[in-house]
């Protein structure tokens, strides 16, 4: 198929979880991948997984809360494979924490690497897609940011500021022919709830999803790698959210 | 394998409306993607011509001629498909009809003949999909709306039309929920502006451009760019979406969460 052959993909915490499994997906697809994750080691794992299926892969570890790193992160990625066409705004992190128990640490990691880690990343690689006049951008929310949660205020409203995002760039990228869309996972079968939930809690979740279950991480890179694909050029301001039928929600 | 996920090969897509336009595009992707198809159209020869271009990439067809309102009709259709195809993995709900007219205007003839073809046509055809789909615990239904069905129309004055395509994405979520027990997925794909042969018949160049300045993307799609999002839905790529809608539509119509 192919679909992203000779496109460049940075995909933001990828060392593992979802992220990982959109960087092979991608690269199965015909992408280079620029790989960061705040873990070196892991984003050293998945760029072995991404030149296992013959693509090139370029490691940059960093913290996307650290604007400087970010802006770094973009030139280096660019400098090594060229140029960065595709970029998932994926890193980021869950915290069961209620509203009195939240701190002012807490919400500021929160916001700073979900929010302003994917503003100033996508402010960064803007130029060569306005210059190349073509781009994507997907940005990863999560079925919390469409509905809230009775926990995670400040994970729900971080979420929701990337859809935010994502409507109010494909507006103002248009003009550029560049794409914005979110993905908004519901039940995954990675990072939080296989970590933080014993089989009988993980259980009693699925069975309150339509579909019965949660799904693996691919299943969120498939249509996060539509999106990103030409498939998807006449799709932009949209949300896309694979959630086995738990969140039907408004137009 | 992972290139290989949105395959349709050994399963049988019908497609109503499929004689033109839209429709016709999804045929000719589904069937591109492996899938073999019932080609459903009342007209006659832009049947023929899509059953000609299916059998072109080498899958099977089968033709039907069936009006979507006559309920007994398409459960005949149901079976003899089966009968020539195996039975149906995937229906895309797609035929439709168009009129612009102000509200005042819109007779009970036309209103009928509205509702008849996008709802009772997608409700009776589904349901004559559905029981296969529950005793093979698998089925795809993808059901076109439109962005009218979230915005409504403006200056194109085609409030049952606008009505109907809402309710298509009422049937979308309800059936979602419903059937999901079965492992049947149900989603809508809502497009924006398209260049099929109807609008540039009805509407005209000049006045297509006018509104393509309208869109974000400065553009109306080819109709392969919604039959994209069309097969998407319909592989195994979205085995965990059920409920949702796409809307392919250059940054038209974004809407609330």
């Amino acid at each position: 198929m192919g679909n992203l052959a000779g496109k460049v993909a940075l995909i933001t915490g990828s060392g593992d979880g979802m992220g990982r499994a959109h960087a092979v997906l991608m690269a199965a697809r015909g992408a280079d991948i620029v790989v960061n994750d705040l873990r070196a080691d892991m984003a050293e794992e998945t760029a072995r997984l991404v030149r296992d299926v013959g693509r090139k892969a370029h490691v940059v570890a960093c913290d996307v809360a650290d604007l400087a790193a970010v802006r770094a992160m973009a030139a280096d990625g660019i400098k090594a494979l060229g140029k960065i066409d595709i970029l998932v705004n994926n890193a980021g992190f869950g915290q069961r924490a209620l509203l009195p128990e939240i701190t002012e640490q807490d919400f500021d990691r929160m916001m700073n690497v979900h929010v302003r880690g994917s503003f100033f990343l996508t402010q960064a690689v803007l130029p060569g897609m306005k210059e190349r006049r073509y781009g994507k951008v997907v940005n990863i929310a999560s079925i919390w940011g469409m509905t809230g949660a009775p926990v995670a205020s400040h994970y729900c409203a971080a979420k929701a500021a990337l859809l935010g995002f994502t409507k109010a760039w494909a507006r103002e990228l248009a003009p550029w022919n560049i794409h914005v869309n979110a993905v908004a996972p519901g039940g995954v079968r990675s990072g939080g709830p296989m970590k933080l939930d014993n089989p009988e809690i993980l259980k009693a979740k699925e069975e309150k999803v339509p579909l019965k279950r949660y799904c693996e991480p691919v299943e969120i890179s498939y249509a996060v790698a539509y999106l990103a694909s030409p498939e998807a050029d006449f799709v932009t301001g949209q949300v896309i959210s694979p959630n086995g039928g738990e969140i039907i929600v408004g137009f | 394998m992972a290139e290989n996920s949105n395959s349709l090969a050994g399963r049988v897509a019908w497609i109503t409306g499929s004689g033109r336009g839209m429709g016709r595009a999804h045929a000719l992707l589904m069937a591109e993607r492996g899938a073999d198809i019932v080609v459903h159209d009342v007209l006659k020869d832009e049947a023929a011509e899509t059953a000609e271009a299916v059998r072109k990439l080498g899958r099977r067809i089968f033709v039907s001629h069936e009006d979507v309102r006559d309920v007994a009709a398409i459960q005949g259709l149901v079976a003899d498909a089966t009968k020539a195809l195996g039975p149906i993995d995937v229906l895309v709900n797609n035929a439709g009809v168009g009129q612009h007219k102000p509200f005042e205007d819109i007779t009970e003839a036309d209103f009928d003949a509205m509702f008849g073809v996008h709802v009772k046509g997608t409700f009776f055809c589904t349901q004559a999909a559905v029981p296969q789909m529950k005793e093979r615990r698998r089925g795809k239904i993808v059901n076109i709306s439109s962005i009218w069905a979230m915005t409504g129309a403006g200056i194109n004055k085609a409030s049952h039309y606008c009505a109907a395509k809402t309710a298509i994405l009422g049937l979308t979520k309800a059936w979602a929920k419903e059937l999901a027990p079965w492992n049947i997925m149900v989603n809508a794909v809502s497009p924006g502006g398209v260049l099929t042969e109807m609008p540039i018949k009805t509407q005209g160049w000049d006045m297509i451009r006018e509104k393509e300045k309208r869109v974000p993307l400065g553009r109306w799609a080819r109709p392969e760019e919604v039959s994209y999002a069309v097969a998407f839905l319909a592989s195994g790529e979205a085995d965990f979406i059920s409920g949702q809608q796409i809307s392919p539509n250059g940054g038209e119509t974004i809407v609330g969460i």
